[in-house]
């Protein structure tokens, strides 16, 4: 190219980097403008986060050098890249548990008085401002704990915006907020934007990319397929370019038959929800829409038996049952994805074949010994099928991509073949052509007679994939909506968006 | 990466390294047995198992205790020494027994792979430490017990050296007596339970101090030889019985020692503080008139007698099976004698 | 994608995933060496087995601490529970004149108890496996101090003495017993649906909770085991000693944790195997042969101990990492 290095803030050149066997990268190329938006792309495992981690310093390229804002560039750590003006908002959240949300924002770069004793005052003052000026509606000594997901991911956010970098990348920041927090998103990066900053944003999410991206780049396998304004290109032009071949986009719903009810839940109310009644039946796939923290995921953790509930009963098969732990349900039929993969879903230190193992052993391995190579056979084929990008099922969970990280979730319930199937953002984090096979196993299973129970925060999901909807509503089911509304058109994404926020629709 | 393997190799080699210079001696020592191979082509009368070497081991009580302290050097420089002067031919260094009576067992096994002829040991245990000294002997070596006697040393060991822990109680008691002859209540501190010089001092307190009715013990606390614990006692009976306290008599005398200064400390230099030992900082405190007297055991009279005993052996020479060494009551007047 | 994996790939990663796993050996190995040529008499049939006799007891105490460290805990009352086996097995076979086979049962019925004891503390009451045993340690010693009334009892019984002394096959029966608790937990551990669900706990409890593991039964399973194995090891110690008294295993749970950490078990959870645990056990078993055999100065051995195992765990880390 002709064009001038200086007009870049970050050049990033021939960068290659090797995880043991794996080559996760194949030098790759990336040039980001200032104040512009720019969508890093790729299925799962193409190398995108392992890219953003080099430029942050986390890991560092066997390769290829990196220019920021015209002067060469490599960071040793997170610490330096934020010193730099490079701050990173992480796929796999890790903020400190037991801080309040003033340390958090501030860590490592602290108010200090002297350089040793913390100004904790000044500090939390300082928070609560930057707090109110994104709405959040948290006190800033409140503990990280004490937050949900996507309250969390909120504040991985704001500590990045408010790190005054003048490069932020976001490694899937959407994938656990509801569309209004991504509104709220959109209208920060916009702000960022008008100020000069740049942003690189990694997501799966087709619609996110066309609305806030300028620039797109692609990585396939590790390698760098091009880039391009995104004015320039289609849905079509940019999956074909991410996976090499023609795809469908997304997966068309299969109609089966609808069985007898195989769940009933009445009168459930505990913590975070009340008064919940709902039936699935089989071959039912119940989607299940509301803002985050509206008490979904709270009740089927419920059921689940992850948390205790206060009273109502359930039903399965038409007889009440009692679960008063995970153990029980797994026993009973009821399975859960959960949203939170990295505290629920994995084990990161241990292989693939222990993770999809672990919840199927008393059913599979029924013998004194466990019979590895059945184990083995097993776990291959489930990961198989849902096309878990990894050198063998021996290598841990954490070498792998997010997305992949999720696949194999999903793989360890697949395995179980549960009456009840519930999915908490299954396809969190997951590539196109992934999604579109995790919904058509969805459909298999229906097909199989399974009641399927899926919550998403994604609305074009929910509404593409369920046979019924249910929306809440701060802890209550807010409305119902049957597949032949949607299909006729008489209810669009913004009547359900109405009854999520506790609006009559019309 | 390999630069950090590299790192990582050498702190290695260091360690081994470290493990080295502990051999440095030793062609020396070889150098020295060939020649006096060559000097003497008949077979040693010391040399026990006819390797014409004669090798000692020493199997300590412990490295930390200081009244093993300056046993455990005496033993290094004295046989050290004694294989400069081709008395011996080498010796295995200081054995850390850790009072441990397994970890003494263990100890034994590698005096008999250096193939020793004879081995100083200081049990740590009368019933548990005794296989150490059976296994040695049935590998035909012949072991010196000192200090304190295992259950078949009388039977198996060439020699015992020692003094005699209940003579050492019964001169406690009697120093109390002597200093407070109107009798009163005292507290006996006790070392760790069950260990023989705990039950045999214990005993020979008991001996004395039940002729004397107008004695009354009110406590007996498990102070295992710590001398902070037993500072705690004191400072709790003190409490508890005020001036009706007159002494207490503890089973060693850092125990003694540190007593007496919580004593002192509490205004009441008055008690009577006592124990068994010697050791460097309760003889200063007699010095200093802190303290008023400690029962001396001399554990570098009797790993001397142990050391003779080896010499007369290796010379052909007769000696006593049995030296005991008797125990000293030390006060400010001879203090001078004992102190460093 | 799993499915085309190449075989020379395949075959480099499962040598590295061995390296990672036991690189320790290496280190086992370069030990022996070194030691076999500063000292010749190191390298025989003889020293070897006494080496293997000696290390029967630490193994046992580091295979239960092992299960606790893989859970994310630790058991500190392994030392109190070898003396108060030891007291129990003294009472009932000298002072109540009972079976040997029998009074070895209920010492070991009282250890494994006192194990469970401390599992159903951590499990069920949620609290810290440091705070648990350290207490359950002072009880546990307190009660071998009253059974035995501080006073050592001297056990005469020949056939009980045998546990040590006798060999089998001439293998030295603690040796056999070493064997056989290796097999055994090496099974336990890698091939069983317990084993599986240690690792699960350990390595991430509310994934493991939520795929219907129970964290209950995980802990007080390891705990229970730990306390059977420290009864094991209090049958070697005392058949060895030929006495059983309260004052002893004191500090036996430093090297039972350092064998474990040279094993490469991580104080994070999650990740222990029992072949590496069992080099960890060597490693510090001819630590003190080696030392005493070179002569090495008793006063800088415990400094040698200390570098030697920092500079194993460094190095066995070091190569982990360049296997990633
Ligand atoms: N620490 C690691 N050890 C071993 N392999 C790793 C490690 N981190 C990443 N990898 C491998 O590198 C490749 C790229 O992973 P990366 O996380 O960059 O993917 P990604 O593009 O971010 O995917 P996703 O969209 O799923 O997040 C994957 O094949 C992954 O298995
Ligand atoms: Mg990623």
């Amino acid at each position: 190219m002709v064009s001038n290095e200086n007009e870049y803030v970050l050049v990033c050149k021939d960068i290659s980097k090797a995880f043991g066997g794996t080559q996760a990268l194949k030098s790759v190329q990336l040039k980001i403008k200032p104040g512009e938006v720019h969508a890093l792309m790729g299925e799962n495992g193409a190398g995108k986060s392992t890219l953003m981690k080099i430029v942050i310093g986390l890991y560092k390229q066997d390769s290829g050098s990196m220019t920021f804002e015209g002067k060469p560039y490599q960071a040793k750590g997170p610490v330096d890249a934020i010193k730099a003006g490079i701050a990173m908002i992480h796929q796999e959240l890790n903020p400190e548990p037991h801080l309040s949300i003033a340390d958090n924002i501030f860590l490592k770069r602290e108010d200090t008085v002297c350089g040793i004793f913390l100004n904790k005052k000044k500090q939390n003052d300082r928070a609560n401002e930057i707090l109110r000026q994104f709405s959040f509606p948290y006190e800033s000594t409140t503990l990280i704990k004490e937050l949900t997901l996507a309250q969390v991911q909120m504040i991985e956010i704001i500590k990045a915006v408010s790190s005054d970098a003048r490069l932020i990348i976001m490694d899937e920041p959407t994938s656990s907020l509801d569309s209004e927090e991504t509104a709220h998103l959109f209208r920060v990066i916009n702000d960022l934007k008008s100020k000069g900053v740049a942003i690189i944003y990694i997501s799966h999410r087709m619609n996110e990319i066309f609305e806030i991206c300028d620039q797109v780049s692609v990585f396939r396998d590790g390698m760098y397929i091009g880039s391009k304004p995104i004015a320039d290109v289609s849905r079509h032009d940019l999956i074909e370019m991410m996976v090499g071949r023609k795809v469908e986009n997304v997966f068309p719903k299969i109609d089966c038959e609808i069985g007898d009810v195989v769940f009933e839940a009445r009168g459930l109310t505990g913590k975070g929800f009340s008064n919940i009644n709902f039936k699935v039946r089989a071959g039912e796939i119940l989607g299940i829409s509301g803002l985050v923290g509206s008490g979904r995921s709270e009740t089927m953790r419920a059921i689940f038996g992850l948390d205790s509930y206060e009273s109502g009963k359930i039903f399965l098969n038409g007889k009440e049952i009692r679960i008063k732990s995970p153990a029980d349900a797994i026993a009973k039929g009821i399975c859960m994805v959960n949203e939170d993969r990295k505290n629920f879903g994995l084990c990161l230190l241990r292989s693939l074949r222990e993770n999809i193992s672990l919840p199927n052993l008393p059913k599979h391995q029924p013998h004194l010994l466990i019979d590895q190579a059945r184990e083995k056979r097993e776990c291959e084929d489930v990961a198989k099928k849902l096309t878990v990008k990894a050198a063998s099922i021996e290598h841990t969970a954490y070498s792998l991509s997010g997305g992949n990280q999720q696949k194999v979730v999903i793989s360890k319930w697949i395995m179980a073949n549960p009456k009840l199937l519930i999915l908490d953002e299954p396809t969190r984090g997951v590539d196109v052509g992934a999604k579109a096979e995790i919904h058509a196993l969805m459909c298999q299973f229906a097909a199989k007679g399974m009641a399927v129970i899926m919550i998403s925060s994604e609305l074009p999901e929910v509404m593409s994939m369920s046979d019924r909807i249910l929306v809440y509503h701060e802890g209550r089911i807010g409305g119902e909506i049957l597949r032949s509304e949607i299909l006729s058109e008489s209810v669009t994404e913004k009547d359900i968006l109405a009854k999520a926020f506790g609006g009559v629709s019309g | 990466m390999s630069k950090k393997f590299i790192v990582c190799l050498l702190i290695f080699v260091l360690a081994l390294g470290l493990v080295a210079c502990g051999q440095t001696e030793k062609p020396a020592a070889d150098d020295a047995a060939t020649e006096s191979k060559a000097d003497a082509p008949a077979a040693r009368v010391g040399d026990v198992n006819g390797d014409g070497k004669i090798v000692v081991g020493y199997i300590s009580k412990n490295l930390t205790d200081p009244f093993h302290a300056p046993i455990n050097s005496y033993a290094e420089t004295t046989l050290e020494q004694m294989k400069k002067d081709g008395v011996i031919d080498s010796w295995t260094g200081i054995l850390d027994g850790e009072t441990d009576p397994n970890k003494q067992i263990d100890r034994a096994d590698e005096c008999i792979t250096k193939s020793a002829d004879y081995v100083i040991i200081l049990p740590a245990e009368a019933e548990a430490s005794d296989p150490a000294v059976t296994k040695l002997v049935d590998a035909g070596i012949k072991v010196i017990v000192v200090n304190s006697k295992t259950v078949s040393t009388d039977e198996k060991a060439i020699a015992y050296c020692g003094s005699n822990d209940v003579e050492a109680g019964r001169m406690l008691a009697n120093w109390v007596l002597e200093n407070v002859p109107n009798g009163g209540k005292y507290v006996h501190c006790t070392g760790v339970l069950g260990n023989s010089a705990q039950l045999e001092r214990g005993q020979g307190i008991k001996e004395i101090m039940d002729k004397h009715p107008e004695f009354e013990m009110v406590g007996e606390p498990d102070t295992q030889w710590s001398g902070d614990k037993c500072a705690n006692a004191t400072t709790d009976a003190i409490a508890q019985y005020g001036s009706e306290l007159v002494a207490i008599i503890a089973d060693n005398d850092d125990m003694s020692s540190a007593a007496q200064r919580a004593a002192n400390d509490a205004g009441r230099s008055d008690i009577i503080c006592i124990g068994v030992d010697g050791n460097q900082n309760p003889l200063q405190m007699v010095k200093n008139g802190e303290l008023g007297a400690t029962v001396l055991q001399d554990g570098v009279g009797q790993l001397t007698a142990g050391i003779e005993v080896i010499k007369a052996s290796i010379e052909g020479r007769e000696f006593d099976k049995e030296p005991v060494i008797p125990f000293v009551l030390v006060t400010s007047e001879n203090v001078g004698q004992y102190l460093d | 994608m799993i499915e085309n994996i190449k075989i020379s790939r395949k075959n480099n990663d499962a040598l590295k995933r061995f390296m990672g796993n036991y690189g320790i050996g290496v280190v086992l190995i370069i030990m022996m060496v070194a030691i076999g040529i500063m000292e010749p008499s190191f390298a025989t049939k003889n020293n070897f087995i006494n080496v293997a006799a000696q290390v029967s007891i630490n193994g046992m105490i580091a295979y239960g601490m092992c299960l606790a460290i893989t859970t994310g805990g630790i058991d500190l009352s392994v030392g109190a529970q070898l003396a108060l086996t030891s007291c129990v097995l003294g009472q009932t076979i000298t002072n109540m004149n009972m079976n040997i086979w029998l009074s070895c049962l209920i010492a070991l019925a009282v250890s494994t108890a006192f194990g469970c004891l401390n599992g159903i503390l951590i499990a069920k009451f949620n609290m810290f496996p440091f705070v648990v045993t350290l207490s359950t340690q002072l009880v546990i010693r307190g009660l071998s101090q009253v059974i035995s009334s501080g006073k050592a009892i001297s056990l005469t019984s020949m056939e009980f003495k045998g546990i040590y002394s006798n060999k089998l096959l001439s293998i030295p029966v603690p040796i056999v017993m070493l064997f056989v608790v290796t097999i055994v937990m090496y099974l336990l551990l890698h091939w069983t649906v317990f084993g599986r669900y240690i690792f699960a706990v350990g390595g991430n409890v509310n994934a493991a909770i939520a795929s219907g593991v129970s964290e209950f039964k995980t802990k007080v399973g390891v705990y229970t085991v730990s306390g059977l194995l420290a009864g094991v090891a209090a049958i070697i110690f005392t058949a060895k000693t030929g006495s059983a008294q309260s004052n002893i295993g004191i500090g036996y749970e430093t090297d039972a944790v350092a064998a474990c950490v040279l094993g490469g078990t991580s104080f994070a959870g999650g990740i222990a195997t029992i072949p590496g645990v069992l080099m960890g056990i060597f490693i510090i078993g001819f630590i003190y042969n080696g030392m005493n055999l070179i002569g090495v100065s008793s006063y800088y051995q415990s400094i040698v101990k200390g570098c030697v195992i920092i500079g194993a765990v460094l190095l066995d880390m070091l190569m982990n990492k360049k296997n990633q």
